[in-house]
């Protein structure tokens, strides 16, 4: 750990989700304070690493979300109340914010709000605006001050108790690309409920560990061995990394998780059942091709698979002779025609 | 010397022995096209201005008028305010309704003769093409997830397929990765090159387009018959070629690339030469349905519904089982969601269903282009809004208290207090995220879509 690190967390404070955990039904229950006090301490331990680790932590509501913390604003000093010589201050300091921010959103959520979907999305594009600017200002700022401000290894920790949310699905892929992109490293820590489809792509794509707590009670045990050390420091310290990645995609029509989808090849929409125009790119699809698909729907499509060899070079063959495999359902039923041809039957 | 100079020599005569006035007329008959163009903007740039400046002359002529020191005497301020004036205007642009093509399949055609030896681009024309070859194949799958690309090397008067089409970057990058493999000899031949890049492209879909991209060091090409034949299926195979020349321009270059829809440029040196290759990464407009014999109802003839399934990734550490693919013992591969068979890599078609199975996040890729963010509306002044937010709703940094006059801010789309809002949920954002919401999240913090 010689470099400084950035953590962002984003908080999953979805009320119904956390009563729900917190129910005495579930093996092992965990309510929301004591989740709050075990985060504390991770968080506390992420500052204490390094003098120059930063932390932002981001909460996602119902219907909203909100930067809690960050260690680049200052904090009022009335907020603290009075010096306590048994607390290093700037725990304190952090603890005491969190937790207010926390109660204050808490306290202003209505009944109605509490039923609109989780903001997830917003705060993840939020932790990543807030690296963007603070990794800009750093690469921009004269070469003094940019080594104490540059964020070598930025990372986000979601701690995820809500299931996916379907109709999240672009704006969350959208936002892993753009994590890949600014070099973001997505962790993944799913307390509570199914496992998500998406945030196990998240931290797939971005190289980082989605873990599903088995125990939930030894939360602070995964947090500090799991997502303590930065991913650099990961390969070394062999971190239990995720078991099956489920590409599933979100369909565009119902929003339904699918895993066998009709991709418009025009814009590349995915439905979750044939549909003869395309809802996003106004395309009319040829009768034929939704007869077909409907018929086959349950049972493989009939495409004639003797046409290609087994080679020795499956990788490539199977990219080169996968595509012209279209061709026959562009054309209907079975009868293969040139495919290079435009003059094919309408 | 390299024999592309020699276009230049009889150009830069008439620059030292006529007459200003007289040499604008000459070199605007001479500039026809390619670098005699280029070269003219730079050695006559002033007399050209007086006349009649050229778009890109008109924007910077007078960009010292615009900055200004502050009190300090330093120009960042002006200068970030310059960049983020540029980035902004590049954000307004009208995006024009250009279909363009996702689907993309790409044979690269290098050119492996004697002459790319020459040493006029450092270190030789060979080394810069197989590096700028690198790049440009990362960045184009970058750009391109769905697309493929296949090698074709020109070489002793055949074609060689030095890579054959793959969708996956580590797969091309390693057909190019060994130089002692591709070390140039001989005579190139553009049509026994062409000819097998058609080949290998001439079964795939129609609704996917087909692609060649020429890098051509040589100014000779030996060729087994017409060449114009070729050309003319190229033509019927709706194949787009375009060069990136390297020495000079070539009629049949030329040509190849005009009647085809590609296009054509002749490196003036490293930098141009990568610029060139690059301009051909976006993915092209999708030819206008007019060029079709057909017309419209030929594009939505070749626009059709694909079933494709989304597969599951076993780790390297589950059991190891065969995969269908190679009958190979291995732990990691993708389990097919409707079979359940267990296959190497993706994309591919499952070699038992047939269903063709992709990676979600590859379509996902595009997805930004079919829902893009509302551009964001630049906040003229506060006095309308009754609780102005103090900082950034994204990325929470303090918004400036006092407006900065600066001048002409308000008609190029730029907030004189560095606020823009969303349309949709009317939080306001700072230029910094403005920009990176649009530019790279695609997706507003606000509206969270």
């Amino acid at each position: 750990m010689d470099k400084a690190s950035h953590l962002s967390v984003i908080l999953d404070l979805s009320p119904v989700q956390w009563h729900l955990f917190g129910q005495s039904t579930n093996p092992f229950p965990l309510s929301l304070s004591s989740f709050l006090s075990q985060l504390l301490a991770f968080l506390n331990a992420h500052t204490a690493c390094k003098d120059e680790n930063t932390l932002a932590v981001f909460g996602a509501f119902p219907g909203k979300s909100v930067l809690l913390f960050s260690s680049t604003t200052g904090i009022s000093e009335g907020d603290l109340g009075p010096a306590d010589a048994n607390t290093y201050r700037p725990f304190k300091m952090l603890d005491a914010t969190i937790m207010k921010s926390i109660l204050e959103e808490l306290e202003e959520l209505s009944g109605a709000q509490e039923e609109s979907p989780l903001g997830l999305v917003g705060a993840l594009t939020k932790a990543l605006c807030y690296i963007n600017r603070t990794s800009s200002a750093a690469s921009s700022a004269p070469a003094a001050r940019s080594e104490e401000t540059n964020l070598p290894d930025p990372r986000i920790l979601i701690i995820s108790v809500s299931p996916d949310q379907p109709s999240a699905y672009i704006p969350i892929m959208n936002s892993i690309f753009s994590a890949q992109k600014l070099k973001v490293t997505i962790d993944v820590c799913k307390l509570f409920g199914s496992d998500s489809v998406f945030l196990q792509q998240a931290s797939h794509l971005t190289g980082g560990s989605y873990i599903f707590l088995e125990r939930p009670d030894a939360l602070l045990q995964y947090l500090t061995m799991s997502f303590l050390p930065p991913p650099a420091l990961r390969q070394l310290l062999s971190v239990p990394t995720q078991d099956k990645v489920d590409f599933r995609a979100a369909c565009f029509c119902h929003k339904n998780i699918v895993d066998v989808g009709f991709v418009c090849s025009v814009c590349l929409s995915i439905f979750c059942q044939p549909v003869p125009v395309c809802s996003t790119c106004r395309t009319k699809f040829p009768i034929k091709t939704l007869q077909r698909l409907n018929a086959s729907k349950p049972p493989a499509p009939t495409a004639n698979r003797a046409a290609i060899p087994a080679t020795s070079l499956p990788r490539s063959t199977s990219i080169g002779s996968g595509t012209p495999r279209l061709t026959p359902l562009s054309n209907g039923n079975g009868t293969v025609h040139p495919p290079s041809q435009n003059g094919t039957p309408r | 010397m390299p024999p592309r100079r020699i276009t230049n020599i009889d150009d830069s005569d008439s620059d030292i022995s006529i007459l200003d006035d007289v040499d604008i007329e000459a070199r605007g008959k001479a500039k026809g096209k390619g670098k005699a163009v280029d070269r003219g903007q730079s050695s006559k740039s002033k007399s050209k201005a007086k006349e009649q400046p050229y778009a890109w002359e008109a924007t910077y002529t007078r960009s010292w008028d615009t900055v200004q020191e502050d009190e300090a005497g330093s120009l960042q301020g002006a200068v970030e305010d310059l960049i983020a004036r540029g980035r902004r205007r590049r954000l307004l642009a009208p995006a024009a309704a250009i279909r363009r093509t996702i689907i993309r399949h790409l044979i690269l055609i290098l050119d492996l003769s004697a002459s790319m030896l020459d040493r006029d681009m450092r270190p030789t024309r060979f080394d810069l093409m197989l590096q700028y070859a690198r790049e440009f194949v990362t960045e184009w799958f970058d750009q391109n997830p769905l697309g493929q690309i296949g090698i074709v090397g020109m070489r002793s008067g055949v074609g060689e397929r030095a890579g054959e089409m793959s969708g996956n970057p580590q797969d091309v990058l390693r057909a190019m990765h060994e130089r002692h493999k591709l070390e140039p000899a001989g005579e190139p031949s553009l049509q026994n090159a062409i000819e097998m890049a058609r080949s290998s492209m001439s079964h795939l879909p129609t609704h996917s387009s087909r692609e060649i991209v020429i890098i051509f060091g040589s100014l000779t090409t030996c060729d087994p018959g017409n060449i114009h034949d070729t050309l003319d299926e190229c033509i019927k195979d709706k194949i787009r070629i375009s060069v990136v020349a390297l020495a000079a321009e070539m009629k049949i270059c030329r040509d190849l690339c005009d009647k085809t829809g590609g296009q054509f440029g002749v490196a003036m040196n490293e930098g141009h030469f990568k610029d060139l290759l690059f301009e051909l990464i976006p993915p092209p407009a999708q030819r206008a349905a007019v060029s079709r014999a057909a017309g419209a109802s030929a594009t939505n003839l070749s626009a059709d519904l694909m079933m494709m399934g989304f597969p599951t990734r076993l780790p390297n550490t589950s059991p190891p089982s065969l995969c269908v693919c190679h009958s190979e013992l291995k732990s990691e591969g993708f389990l097919c969601p409707r079979c359940a068979a267990k296959v190497c890599d993706v994309p591919t078609d499952c070699d038992i269903c047939g269903l063709m199975i992709v990676s979600s996040p590859h379509l996902a890729r595009s997805y930004h282009h079919l829902f893009p963010v509302k551009a964001y509306k630049a906040v003229e002044s506060l006095v309308d809004t009754p609780n102005p937010s103090p900082t950034c709703h994204a990325c929470s940094v303090n918004f400036a208290d006092v407006a900065l006059p600066k001048p002409g801010s308000a008609m190029e789309g730029m907030s004189p207090i560095g606020r823009y809002r969303c349309p949709d949920c009317h939080h306001d954002f700072c230029t910094d995220c403005d920009v990176f919401v649009h530019d790279v999240v695609h997706c507003c913090p606000g509206c969270g879509k």
